[in-house]
């Protein structure tokens, strides 16, 4: 094995390097909230880049074949994210590119469609447990088709006029004193320089934050799904209803046969394909625990784990395929491109999400979005919605920056909740937007006016509370 | 052209070792797996999650061309050694061994109609389909079987250089920017792009009406009833030759290829080319992502409404990496041109043999083409070796020599000359090329009989 010394360093002299654009707002990463953010950027009339590491946008929903928009209506029914998001649902509708209840059984406790939509999905998406009632509900969550929703977000973008660089990793900024001017990106015509004057760190993992010196935070509990990288996978050409059928008739068999996978370190849960068309095709979201914390800033457990869940995969598939009715002609059809990463560093912002907020009900001055809260017990059935204020977004200290993605300013217990895909999505949207604002009038993000933000995501169909 | 003055930095090394492999498609699995079994401590650092390049990531799972005009197989270690571990887990699929070479008219009629890559020159043809998902669990399993250190989700970019010695390279991953020291660096990327940093000579024409001019983004239907395709294909030819006018006409693709795998008939695969300026400019590469994405669509829309058996399809995947067929070319110690494809002598340092199969009567009167090892090295640079498809050739050359298959044995004998070098103390250009044949024979790779002196 190679040999690794612990800090020695080589000196890399000083260097010109190709400025290839000058813009208002530069959003790096293209995943759910670097989508929000440029489409809203541009949209709102700033000269809009992005840039992504990857051929396609869509991030975690696309790549990472996290499919899955969940929680746009409470428990109770009531949708509460709409702008960018819904605007991404309607457009997928008109191809058949996604699958969600019917509106008329947002909220139901129906039990006969509760049990409808458990089945048809085996899991969790469209369910959630009412601790007032004791009953389950079905709420509001979208299925997305990975590839049309691929195009779909090529159009949205495009239409929007974003300048668009795909392959293109963004890696560091270029920093004046404590304000960013800009970003440093790889890609096949070698490393260049973006300028621009508001620029949104929407890698997810705060990539682009950590080289500006904003102050972050990385705990993570390691029960928390936040602290776990997963690699989903699809099985196809499985027999669902000889599967289903061995299920019902020998449940302990079943039973038996997942401990052991567990065992063997396969992956026992796995949800039915619900797309169009996909009768025989198996979803699994590898969402189980990894035995030691994981870092997904850190190269050397990134392809660790990939490596491990790869073989973990491998093993799931061999074992369904000899032991279970239904698998004998199944094949594994993908390995998600992306590794899904769940958490990573989230920045230190003017404002800080913490547990306590969960129950406050409070209606912040500068509340940018409200986001469905279904996942705390209790606490949702009391409380099932929360107002996210823009300072989440804002790192303290430095200039010229916004955070709009999973690592916006949370403590580990909120963000394991609310740093899902529509979250994303909605945090870039009102990054987006208010970037185009701070850029127009010659100002900080984090002095742009509160109320002209909201009114103007208002305009959007962002759907925010009235402030008191 | 405006610039910005990036400041002189210290750049943290990840770690040290002797053969620093950058790229971990076939040619830098070749060159890995052969460095670290040889002996050499070794580093492959890979831009994405995955091992395998165009052969798992791109979607071209196809290892075509194995076998001669005569039936002999003329590309097999590292490359059958893969194929084998697939063949274990019936992950793959190939005409039978006693089937290559034979002409009979029925059993060339049943492979071709398999798939085209099956038959060549009018025979059977030993050319591999290979399942991308278990591939890229073989090829985990290879290097860290071999003893590799590999880094994934890691994008090697730059070159260390000292003078003309390349010293090991740069690479930036979520850990950061980060250095990897080596004393030997093997290129393979595929589109040598440490060479313009490296102050390596390259060139990059390609002819717009060449294979190797186009980009493509390869994609999968599933959920395809193959029987009812087929058999409106066979029964119904004038409607169907209708039919894929009609899809070109509105800017699709008009026909697919069967998976040819164990289970998997209900998934077809689409190849394509696009026309592009550059296969190594982000703006060309951005572009045909988008138009790749649209012409898919479109595709899919009109199959979907036309083509009996694809009523209830689904995209199932888009080529995670845009299928990149030439860029940058090395200009070598030996450039393979033209001339070289009608010349039988092998070389003195011959490191592989292609069969030759691509290219009509020139192909029969020429069933080999001979590698020399001299095309994987700079003229100018030391301790650097290109081992992929930006070997050095005339885009002759270059348009049927630089697939799967080659790439493996190209980085099969980097990876292994770079290791025996470092064992003899001497620079990879100095390699006892005795020793080198040698031991690429002993890993079961085929090499021809050798005069000294004659190439």
């Amino acid at each position: 094995m190679a040999k690794r010394p612990s800090v020695r360093t080589i000196t890399e002299p000083a260097r010109e390097i190709k400025v290839c654009r000058e813009a208002d707002v530069v959003v790096v990463g293209g995943g759910p909230g670097g989508i929000g953010s440029a489409i809203a950027a541009a949209r709102s009339g700033a000269k809009t880049v992005l840039i992504e590491r990857y051929g396609h946008l869509g991030g975690m929903a696309t790549g990472g074949l996290v499919n899955i928009i969940p929680n746009l209506s409470d428990i109770y029914g009531k949708q509460h994210l709409y702008g960018l998001n819904q605007e991404l649902i309607d457009r997928l509708d008109r191809r058949g590119g996604t699958s969600y209840p019917k509106k008329e059984d947002w909220g139901t406790t129906d039990r006969k469609v509760v049990d409808y939509y458990l089945d048809a999905n085996l899991g969790w998406f469209h369910v959630r447990h009412d601790y007032k009632t004791d009953k389950q509900r079905v709420h509001y969550t979208a299925v997305v088709d990975p590839e049309i929703l691929k195009d779909e977000l090529n159009d949205m973008v495009l239409e929007a006029g974003v300048d668009l660089l795909l392959h293109s990793w963004g890696t560091r900024t270029i920093t004046d004193g404590n304000t960013v001017r800009g970003v440093y990106f790889e890609s096949k015509s070698g490393r260049q320089a973006i300028l621009g004057k508001v620029i949104i760190d929407a890698t997810g993992d705060g990539d682009i934050f950590v080289s500006a010196g904003a102050e972050m935070d990385n705990d993570c509990d390691n029960k928390r799904r936040t602290a776990w990288l997963a690699l989903v996978f699809w099985m196809a050409n499985v027999d669902i209803r000889k599967l289903d059928h061995f299920r019902a008739s020998q449940p302990d068999k079943w039973g038996e046969l997942l401990q052991e996978l567990s065992r063997l370190g396969g992956y026992p849960n796995f949800f039915k394909g619900i797309l169009r068309n996909q009768p025989g095709v198996l979803w699994y979201h590898c969402m189980q625990p990894q035995p030691e914390r994981t870092d997904a800033m850190d190269v050397e457990q990134l392809t660790r784990i990939d490596i491990k869940s790869r073989k973990r995969a491998l093993v799931t598939y061999d074992f369904m395929k000899k032991h279970v009715p239904g698998f004998e002609n199944a094949y594994i059809m993908l390995t998600a491109p992306q590794l899904g990463t769940q958490g990573g560093r989230r920045i230190v912002g003017e404002y800080t999400l913490s547990e306590k907020d969960l129950e406050t009900d409070e209606v912040f001055p500068d509340t940018i979005a409200v986001l469905a809260n279904n996942d705390f017990g209790e606490i949702s059935s009391n409380h099932p919605a929360l107002c996210i204020p823009y300072r989440c977004l804002v790192p303290k200290r430095v200039d010229g920056l916004l955070v709009a993605g999973r690592a916006f300013s949370s403590a580990d217990t909120v963000n394991e909740t609310f740093n899902i895909i529509p979250h994303c999505i909605a945090y870039g949207q009102a990054a987006g937007t208010a970037a185009a604002m701070a850029a127009r009038d010659g100002i900080q993000p984090r002095k742009v006016d509160y109320t002209a933000l909201r009114e103007n995501l208002g305009k959007q169909g962002v759907n925010l509370p009235k402030i008191k | 052209m405006k610039t910005i003055k990036e400041a002189t930095r210290d750049t943290r090394v990840a770690c040290e070792a002797d053969v620093v492999v950058v790229g971990g498609g076939p040619g830098g699995i070749g060159a890995a797996v052969s460095a670290a079994r040889n002996g050499a401590s070794t580093v492959l650092i890979e831009r994405y999650g995955v091992l395998g390049g165009m052969g798992t990531g791109g979607l071209v799972t196809i290892i075509p061309n194995m076998s001669d005009i005569n039936g002999k197989q003329q590309i097999a270690g590292i490359c059958e050694e893969w194929i084998e571990r697939l063949r274990v887990r019936d992950a793959v699929a190939a005409p039978k061994k006693e089937e290559w070479g034979v002409t009979d008219k029925e059993l060339v009629k049943y492979y071709f109609n398999r798939i085209f890559f099956y038959i060549r020159q009018d025979r059977v043809c030993y050319s591999a389909v290979i399942d991308a998902e278990i591939s890229k669990c073989v090829l985990n399993d290879m290097v860290q079987e071999a003893g590799v250190k590999t880094y994934l989700h890691s994008w090697g970019t730059e070159p260390i250089m000292e003078g003309n010695e390349c010293r090991g390279v740069i690479f930036e991953s979520k850990s950061g920017r980060q250095a990897v020291l080596g004393k030997v660096v093997i290129d393979a990327t595929g589109d040598g792009d440490l060479l313009p940093y490296a102050g390596i000579e390259f060139e990059d024409n390609i002819p717009a009406n060449f294979r190797i001019a186009n980009l493509a983004l390869c994609f999968w239907i599933a959920g395809v009833d193959l029987r009812r395709a087929e058999d409106f294909k066979n029964n119904q030819p004038d409607a169907f030759a209708a039919m894929q006018r009609e899809c070109l006409k509105l800017g699709g693709f008009p026909g697919y290829l069967k998976s040819c795998l164990n289970n998997q008939e209900s998934v077809v695969w689409i190849h394509n080319r696009y026309p592009n300026k550059s296969q190594v400019d982000v703006e060309e590469l951005t572009r045909i992502e988008f138009e790749g994405r649209k012409k898919m669509l479109k595709t899919y829309d009109f199959w979907k409404k036309n083509f009996p058996g694809f009523e209830k399809s689904f995209i199932v995947l888009t080529a995670p990496q845009l299928g990149t067929r030439s860029s940058r070319r090395l200009i070598g110690e030996y450039k393979l041109t033209k001339a070289d494809m009608a010349n039988n002598e092998p070389f003195e340092d011959t490191i592989a043999i292609f069969p030759d199969l691509d290219r009509g009567q020139e192909s029969v009167d020429h069933p080999n083409m001979f590698i020399p090892f001299r095309c994987l090295q700079p003229r100018n640079v030391d301790n650097l070796l290109v081992a992929c498809r930006a070997f050095s050739s005339d885009e002759h050359v270059q348009e049927f020599f630089n697939l799967i298959p080659h790439c493996i044995a190209f980085g099969e004998a980097a990876g292994t000359a770079s290791a025996l070098a470092l064992q003899a103390g001497v620079s990879p250009k100095k390699v006892n090329f005795a020793d080198l044949r040698a031991r690429l024979i002993k890993q079961g790779v085929p090499l021809p009989d050798v005069r000294a002196g004659v190439r």
